[in-house]
């Protein structure tokens, strides 16, 4: 299982790789936004997305949008680590396809919650 | 051109009248010409009079000595001070998570050696363990204590070393203080200006705010109702979509 942390600061990248780790994922590759994180999954080989939204360059949630536009990754599970809190921007985080939603600052607790609801919904499909 | 008197005016237009009720072509358009100049001139002098007084509005709101500096000095220091922010809460995050680093990997030796200690101690209270085998045990018993004294040392340490690192709370806010307090003075003079500029225009139309711009953590989430304000109030949200 190899995830992709995607998020501006480098801190928080480093706060959820270590999480990660905790949880028992110790395969974690890190982009900084949507341009740099594009080359990295298209290179292939990647099994879970954990982007931010508010990010320089391309923000998380086009990257949302441009991960389920591909064929070849419309299937990539993709969970959101985000600060942004407004209703319409989680409803239109949900209408593009996301897995998971978790505001910050958030805890262990709640990641790991949140990413073993998405593999029960993936194995139970 | 000089601008004409009301008889002056009266003048030219029954001048005017004559010329077309006598089909005069020519002085119909020197009549026409004499009126038009006039009200034109007017208006130049009125145009004029505003320049004027804009350049002297413009002049007294440079010679301003603290809105000079706020432009030349405060605004590149906040942008400074801002960036400070960020580069210290960053330091501070690595710092304490480089700590936790080391830490975690003491705790967990100490744990698996007590476990395994205890493992054998269990073993030689039910007298199941050999002679040799407590002459073993009590080895490693000697040789687990002072790592204990060492680790714990370290864990101590390193848990003074993260609160340390937690000070840049202070810093940043002492800064974000002084940032607050510039934004407030720069309103001020925008008031300022504003008043100078003459009454402020109405605006028609409302302001369009994209409802999906990312604004990063909300300020007074609870004031906002469009703001939900934990992850329960997300997973609510997200459950009634059919989520």
């Amino acid at each position: 299982m190899k995830i992709l942390i995607v998020d501006d600061f480098s801190t928080m990248r480093r706060i959820i790789k270590n999480l990660l780790r905790d949880l028992g994922f110790n395969n974690t590759i890190e982009a900084d936004d949507g341009l740099t994180a594009l080359p990295i999954l298209n290179a292939g080989g990647i099994d879970f997305l954990v982007t931010d939204w508010n990010m320089p360059g391309m923000q998380g949630i086009d990257l949302l949008k441009t991960v389920r536009a591909d064929p070849k990754l419309s299937t990539l599970p993709v969970l959101m680590v985000t600060a942004e809190t407004k209703r319409e921007q989680i409803i239109e985080a949900a209408q593009a396809g996301v897995n998971g939603y978790i505001v910050k600052p958030f805890t262990a607790a709640t990641l790991k919650e949140k990413i073993e609801k998405i593999f029960e919904r993936i194995n139970a499909q | 051109m000089e601008a004409l008197n009301k008889t002056e005016q009266l003048e030219a237009a029954r001048a005017l009248i004559n010329a077309i009720e006598q089909d005069d072509d020519d002085r119909i358009k020197t009549e026409l010409m004499a009126l038009t100049n006039a009200r034109e001139s007017a208006l130049f002098q009125q145009i004029g009079k505003l320049t004027r007084e804009l350049h002297e509005a413009l002049n007294n709101f440079k010679v301003d000595a603290r809105l000079v500096d706020l432009t030349h000095n405060d605004m590149p220091d906040t942008r400074d001070r801002l960036n400070y922010v960020i580069q210290t809460t960053e330091e501070a995050a690595h710092k304490t998570l480089g700590y936790i680093d080391k830490t975690l990997p003491l705790a967990n030796e100490l744990k698996q050696t007590a476990a395994k200690l205890n493992e054998s101690w269990q073993r030689f209270r039910n007298r199941e363990m050999s002679a040799t085998e407590f002459r073993d045990l009590s080895r490693e018993i000697e040789a687990y204590l002072p790592v204990v004294t060492m680790h714990a040392g370290e864990i101590h340490n390193n848990l003074s070393e993260m609160t340390l690192a937690q000070g840049f709370q202070d810093l940043t806010g002492q800064v974000l203080r002084q940032v607050i307090g510039l934004v407030e003075e720069v309103e001020t003079n925008l008031v300022k200006l504003v008043k100078v500029a003459g009454q402020p225009q109405q605006s028609g139309e409302a302001k369009v705010v994209d409802p999906l711009k990312a604004e990063g953590p909300q300020i007074n989430a609870k004031n906002k109702p469009n703001v939900v304000n934990n992850q329960d109030d997300v997973d609510d949200l997200l459950s009634s979509l059919g989520f």
